[in-house]
């Protein structure tokens, strides 16, 4: 391929770039610069979509990235994540668990009276898809008293601090799989130590945790699109939520002098164990269900229910070899990722006038001979 | 003193304004000869989960994150060390921390000051602690009612 230097090319993209600020701020003397905490506070979900999916929990950022991209989820995204490659790794954290989630929300598909209850807390699942069309012109003051209402007329509450998981309870029960072992590193596996897709390329075969972290990060309708194929037919997984949360993990980090784990922060996640069919138990255990993981930052339950359809699908696929896309650990772990493919989608805008040159060549080429042909 | 354990002072103190922990820092640090085991430097932690489902480890994503670890010495020769870890961009915020960290827990002169701050950012984070506590309280299903009022199982 050659390349073409050209004039004037530089004073068009910052012209481009002028156009869209224009664009932002052309509201007028009535328009208002967003505020990024108006951004963190009303566009909660579409923020946990790009920190999810930029890969960094920075709540700010992830706000500013929206506002800056205009509302594009790829391009906040993008933002983001190539705001984490400038910088340093300092530390990784132990090994934490989800079971000292701080909870908004926690429900279940499998049973009603889970250990501890269910709690729909923010959710718009029984909303009815109607426009309020008095949010058009909200009231201002209306808007500004809801919350203080909202506190005091809510319920007090006398709590546990953290709620048991329902796949403990089946489990102790028999009814799932055991736990994973990690398999130690002499025996080729990776010992405790996760795959880092950061850092790391998928090279396939990848360990399951290489899974779970692409998806963790994928682009959301991706990973839905690829999941409903398997809920729809092309696949078997037939799913039951076993518990579906949403909450804040406390982040733990040694204390240098002390070395007792202390909280750095917090980060809002939502994560779903799915239930699927039953199957045999490995060298003659007995059956039990099958089991699939989906997590992510931010409150996003489509995410994390398609991956939690899509680990238990890789799991059959990796076992028994894939029969369907979802399957296809290459298939799925390749395709899902945002960024990557909106990149490459976004990279057919760029010039490619020699190549098409050269196809423009090679069909008057084979035209000329068809007539050729045609006219002896 | 506060009775709040060392382990809880940081999640207590990032409940306030980081201006306010500066300000006091700064006030509390002069005098005081520093040197850094780790230097105040901002970058990224990366968050290892167990999943649920299997109890594998992976990495769910990357989180902001400051870091410092320091020694004050006095004239006398002893030397008193603080860290702090916190989910921030901001190195300044961290040695200011750090040295919080430091002050109270070697009851170094005005650790009395730290503590009313530890005990009003421990406030703090009890008042958001109750907020998530009413958010579940308000939308507990309760399926015994359900269950009370309509014989059919509902799927």
């Amino acid at each position: 391929m050659g390349y073409v230097a050209i004039k004037g090319g530089g004073r068009a993209i910052s012209g481009a770039a002028g156009v869209l600020e224009f664009l932002r701020t052309r509201q007028g003397e009535s328009g208002q610069p967003l505020d990024v905490h108006t951004i963190h506070h009303q566009l909660s979900l579409l923020e946990s979509r790009v920190l999810s999916e930029g890969g960094l929990y920075h709540p700010e950022l992830a706000a500013l990235a929206i506002k800056q991209s205009l509302g594009d989820t790829l391009e906040a995204s993008f933002a983001l994540r190539a705001y984490r490659s400038t910088r340093p790794r300092l530390v990784e954290t132990p090994l934490l668990d989800t079971r000292d989630m701080r909870l908004i929300r926690r429900i279940s598909a499998s049973f009603k009276d889970i250990p501890g209850g269910q709690m729909l807390g923010p959710t718009t699942d029984y909303a009815l898809r109607l426009l309020r069309f008095e949010l058009i012109e909200e009231d201002r003051s209306a808007f500004q008293a809801f919350a203080r209402s909202w506190l005091q007329e809510a319920p007090p509450a006398d709590l546990p601090d953290s709620f048991p998981k329902v796949l403990d309870s089946l489990r102790q029960e028999g009814l799932l799989p055991p736990a994973l072992p990690p398999r130690p590193l002499s025996q080729g596996g990776r010992g405790e130590q996760p795959f880092d897709i950061t850092r790391e390329p998928l090279i396939f075969p990848v360990p399951r945790s290489a899974a779970l972290a692409t998806m963790a990060r994928a682009e959301t309708g991706s990973l839905l699109a690829i999941a409903y194929s398997n809920m729809s037919g092309y696949g078997d997984v037939h799913p039951t939520v076993g518990e579906l949360r949403v909450g804040y993990v406390p982040i733990l980090l040694a204390h240098p002098v002390t070395g007792e784990l202390v909280e750095a922060g917090e980060a809002l996640i939502t994560e779903c164990e799915v239930i699927a069919m039953y199957e045999a138990g490995d060298d003659g255990a007995k059956p039990a269900f099958s089991v699939g993981y989906g997590a992510c930052f931010g409150h996003n339950e489509v995410k994390a229910i398609s991956m939690a359809v899509l680990d238990r699908a890789l799991q059959k696929g990796v076992k028994h070899g894939a029969s369907n896309p979802s399957e296809d650990p290459e298939f799925v772990l390749l395709h899902v990722d945002g960024i990557d493919s909106m990149g490459f989608a976004s990279h057919y805008k760029m010039p490619h006038y020699v190549t098409f040159q050269s196809d423009m060549d090679r069909l008057r080429t084979t035209q000329k001979k068809l007539g050729e042909r045609e006219t002896s | 003193m506060t009775d709040i354990e060392r382990r809880h002072w940081l999640r207590a103190l990032t409940a306030l304004p980081p201006e306010t922990l500066a300000a006091v820092a700064g006030e509390l640090d002069a005098g005081w000869a520093m040197t850094y085991k780790t230097r105040p430097q901002a970058g990224l932690g990366m968050l290892q989960l167990r999943d649920g489902a299997l109890h594998e480890a992976y990495y769910l994503g990357e989180f902001p994150l400051a870091h410092c670890w320091l020694t004050l010495s006095g004239p006398d020769g002893e030397s008193y060390q603080g860290a702090a870890q916190v989910m921030a961009d901001d190195p300044d915020l961290a040695r200011a921390l750090a040295v919080l960290d430091a002050v109270l827990a070697h009851r170094l002169p005005g650790w009395e000051r730290v503590s009313e701050l530890v005990e009003t950012g421990q406030a703090a984070r009890a008042e958001e602690d109750r907020i998530r506590a009413r958010i579940l309280a308000a939308t507990r299903v309760d399926f015994t009612l359900l269950s009370a009022t309509e014989a059919g199982d509902d799927d």
